[in-house]
């Protein structure tokens, strides 16, 4: 073609290739200009009734006069080959700039403006563009936008349709009967029916969704998968920095509706135009007056996760993570960090009712929020009010979440949380709201509990599965309270623990106590980490024994009761107060097997050089499986595994912020509506492969409950 | 004039994307621009404030240059035209 004549235009070099044809660089010899000529492929020729559609067709759009239109100057045959000639626009096309991981949201509005304005301009003269899409977009050097190809999908869609970013389409034959590019098409034109100027707005949609996040709202393996998506499936939301103005409009242009779509791309213009300035001058409310309820995090990776998969959930003081692998335990995803550079002390996972949820605090300079996630970290609530507070008259403002524990099998939608300034609070309806258990509360030791080193907390909560009034807090410094009668009234239960920090060695409460654990079977027997002390209690807590028989320190944090045997404990000693680390530079898990008569050190595959960790107390958690596996994650940020109950070890990871609690989880039904992200690897020797899985597994810790479904 | 508020980033999700608010009633203090600020965006209130009405630990508020803390606290006055800030405290590890 190089050198030919066209009309009067000389071809003078190739420029691009489409589905509808080629495209060069010419010379207007009679208007000495230069233009693009596009011809329109062989393959691509039309019949005599669509050739003279065409040609009606393109010189409608040639009337089009718009900044932001390319203008199409001259249409024409030439031995029997069709060629368009128009205006020459150099620049970028939207696809290429928004690849992968899009526009900043103030530039997907700016160009967003732009193309509504030229869609605007072109509905009004009755042309409808019928293949809007990223790659049909050019944003110049000056940062103008020139949208292509006005009117002309329509005349030539049969080698159109897979055009586009999605390339894995091209494969995919037999679609004769519609025009356009498949991502980008609208539900009404997949249903067989006629396009109109909302077809083209669900396609602005789809463009502004590309244009900012980077992907399709609508994407599949094959042509039947986009298509069913597009049909039946909502696009997944963008939460920040995407504005939620742009979110909504967006939403609204891809209503699978086109009656509930905006019916003028005017009117999505005029909407582009007041998300992009950015004040307001009035008090009156907004449109998200009562600001999103979910928070859907993109700029983190997710995981995918399946029926019968095993999840930890890592708080730590930079944020969540949630680490997936399966029953092998040999390899993790990683999806997060969630809620980057807040402190999560505490998670939970809650599959009562057959729900996913999981639970997280959080909390930053701007206060502390309990949250919770049903699609496994893809998006989280983010209540505008905090969810969890004190009461006016209390005079106490809520500093931080330590504990999330479940309620019992038969109360489903209960569940308590332990907080600082040292507290319960407890929830009936699943979380919606949260009321401060008075009984402890206005305890009268309460004035006199001293905060420790980690401020004043309520850290740990223990639910006696064989009485039902019966409960367990441990505070630090305040020691062990119990009720009997459903948290109306609370007793200290602190016989025979030292305090080493007080005056008396041995006083009614005060006690630093790190954390306490029971076991199902046994819920009178009841185990504790003091700071400094070790202690077994048989008979619920009215007297303990110290059981600091052979271990290198009584001083510690993380304790573990075993799923199964009542007799076996987890410990990870440190060696004071004052060194808050692994003794001797050792990392060893200390087990009893024996109620405390005697501890055994496990250490094969942790560092025994140079190793100064610290484990926190609620960073150790046990599965369900058998062997049981042990998982705990230290101050330094590693994080270790056991799958045979301790006896070896392997490393999961390293470079983690602090770890401050860990929980597990076993997903037994199969999540819908999840899909990953690139989730990070990270390999795991596989010498201690071997997983026996007869257990019924569930979430070891806390309990959980499968016969009442939630309200929620 | 109306009284500006400066949000940042972090707020934003609940002032429907508006890193300025402007009020167009005369508040007299800080604590009533704030509380008409909150009637608008609720979202922002727990975020600035805890659940006592004491503004939080490590949120600083500047009315233009000047800290709240040395211009009366919440009781600080505010006049036509005040730009108030918002800004998260320099802290942490």
């Amino acid at each position: 073609m190089i050198g030919q004549v066209l009309g009067h235009c000389r071809v003078v070099a190739k420029i691009g290739e489409g589905g509808m044809g080629v495209v060069y660089r010419a010379y207007d010899e009679v208007l000495h200009r230069d233009v693009a000529l596009k011809v329109v492929k062989k393959d691509a020729r039309l019949d005599t009734s669509s050739s003279q559609r065409l040609l009606h067709e393109a010189r409608a759009s040639s009337s089009l006069s718009h900044p932001n239109i390319c203008t199409i100057h001259e249409v024409g045959e030439n031995e029997g080959e069709f060629y368009i000639v128009m205006e020459l626009v150099e620049g970028k096309s939207l696809a290429a700039m928004c690849a992968t991981v899009g526009l900043a949201p103030q530039s997907g509005l700016r160009y967003g403006v732009q193309i509504a304005s030229a869609l605007a301009r072109a509905h009004d003269r009755g042309i409808i563009h019928r293949d809007l899409k990223t790659a049909n977009i050019i944003i110049t050097d000056d940062g103008l936008v020139k949208v292509l190809d006005f009117g002309l999908a329509k005349q030539v869609g049969s080698s159109s349709i897979f055009e586009g970013p999605t390339r894995s389409f091209a494969s995919i034959e037999n679609t004769s009967s519609v025009s356009g590019t498949l991502p980008y098409m609208a539900p009404e034109i997949l249903r067989g029916e006629v396009a109109d100027q909302r077809s083209d707005l669900w396609a602005l949609g789809v463009v502004l969704y590309e244009a900012v996040s980077g992907r399709l709202p609508f994407e599949g393996r094959t042509g039947f998968e986009i298509s069913s998506a597009i049909l039946r499936e909502i696009p997944d939301p963008l939460g920040p920095p995407v504005p939620p103005g742009l979110w909504a409009i967006i939403q609204r242009c891809l209503d699978k509706e086109p009656i509930q779509r905006y019916q003028r791309a005017g009117e999505v213009q005029a909407a582009l135009e007041a998300v992009q300035s950015a004040a307001i001058v009035s008090t009156s409310p907004g449109p998200d007056q009562n600001a999103p309820r979910t928070t859907v995090l993109h700029s983190v990776q997710h995981v995918q996760v399946r029926k019968g998969d095993f999840l930890l959930l890592v708080g730590t003081t930079k944020g969540a993570f949630i680490l997936r692998s399966n029953r092998q335990r040999s390899r993790w995803e990683i999806g997060g960090p969630y809620f980057h550079g807040h402190n999560v002390y505490a998670m939970a996972y809650d599959a009562r009712g057959g729900q996913h949820r999981i639970w997280a605090s959080t909390q930053s300079y701007w206060g502390t929020l309990l949250r919770s996630s049903d699609d496994f970290g893809k998006s989280w609530t983010n209540p505008p009010q905090a969810p969890i507070r004190f009461p006016a008259d209390t005079g106490v403002s809520l500093k931080n979440i330590w504990q999330i524990t479940l309620g019992r099998a038969e109360e489903p939608n209960v569940l308590y949380c332990g907080v600082e300034p040292a507290a319960l609070f407890e929830t009936r309806d699943a979380g919606e709201t949260w009321s401060l258990v008075r009984g402890l509360f206005d305890h009268p030791h309460r004035p006199r509990w001293m905060p420790g080193n980690g401020g004043l907390a309520l850290h740990t909560i223990l639910l006696d599965p064989a009485e039902d009034q019966r409960m367990y807090v441990a505070i630090s410094s305040g020691g062990v309270y119990r009720t009997n009668d459903g948290g109306r009234s609370w007793t200290a239960q602190n016989r025979g623990i030292r305090a080493m920090t007080m005056p008396e060695r041995y006083p009614e409460f005060g006690q630093c106590v790190h954390k306490i654990v029971m076991h199902p079977t046994r819920p009178e027997r009841l185990f504790l980490q003091s700071h400094w002390g070790l202690y077994r209690s048989d008979n619920c807590g009215e007297n303990w024994l110290d059981i600091a028989n052979g271990v290198p320190s009584d001083f510690g944090f993380a304790m573990l009761a075993h799923p199964r045997n009542p007799e076996c404990v987890y410990i990870i000693p440190v060696e004071s107060d004052e060194f808050r680390c692994t003794c001797d530079g050792r990392l060893r898990v200390y087990r009893t097997r024996n109620s405390g008569a005697s501890w055994e050190p496990l250490m094969r595959g942790l560092p025994q050089k140079r190793a100064y960790e610290t484990v926190l107390r609620d960073a150790i958690t046990a599965d369900a499986f058998d062997p049981v596996g042990i998982y705990f994650g230290t101050r330094s940020g590693q994080l270790f595994g056991s799958r045979d109950e301790g006896r070896t070890w392997q490393k999961i990871l390293e470079g983690f912020p602090s770890v401050v609690s860990i929980r597990n989880a076993i997903v037994e039904d199969a999540p819908s509506g999840l899909r990953p992200t690139s989730p990070k690897t990270v390999h795991v020797p596989s010498r201690q492969a071997k997983s026996r899985t007869k257990s019924k597994t569930r979430q070891s810790q806390p309990r959980q409950s499968k016969t009442h479904r939630s309200k929620r | 004039m109306p009284v500006t508020f400066h949000i940042p980033g972090a707020l934003r999700e609940f002032t429907a994307g508006h890193s300025r608010v402007e009020i167009e009633q005369s508040p007299a203090t800080l604590a009533d621009a704030l509380s008409i600020l909150w009637t608008s965006y609720p979202g922002v209130r727990d975020r600035i404030a805890t659940e006592q009405g004491q503004v939080r630990e490590h949120i600083n508020i500047f009315i233009g240059d000047e800290h709240m803390r040395y211009t009366g606290g919440l009781a600080s006055p505010v006049s036509a035209g005040s730009q108030i800030s918002i800004v998260p405290a320099v802290s942490g590890g």
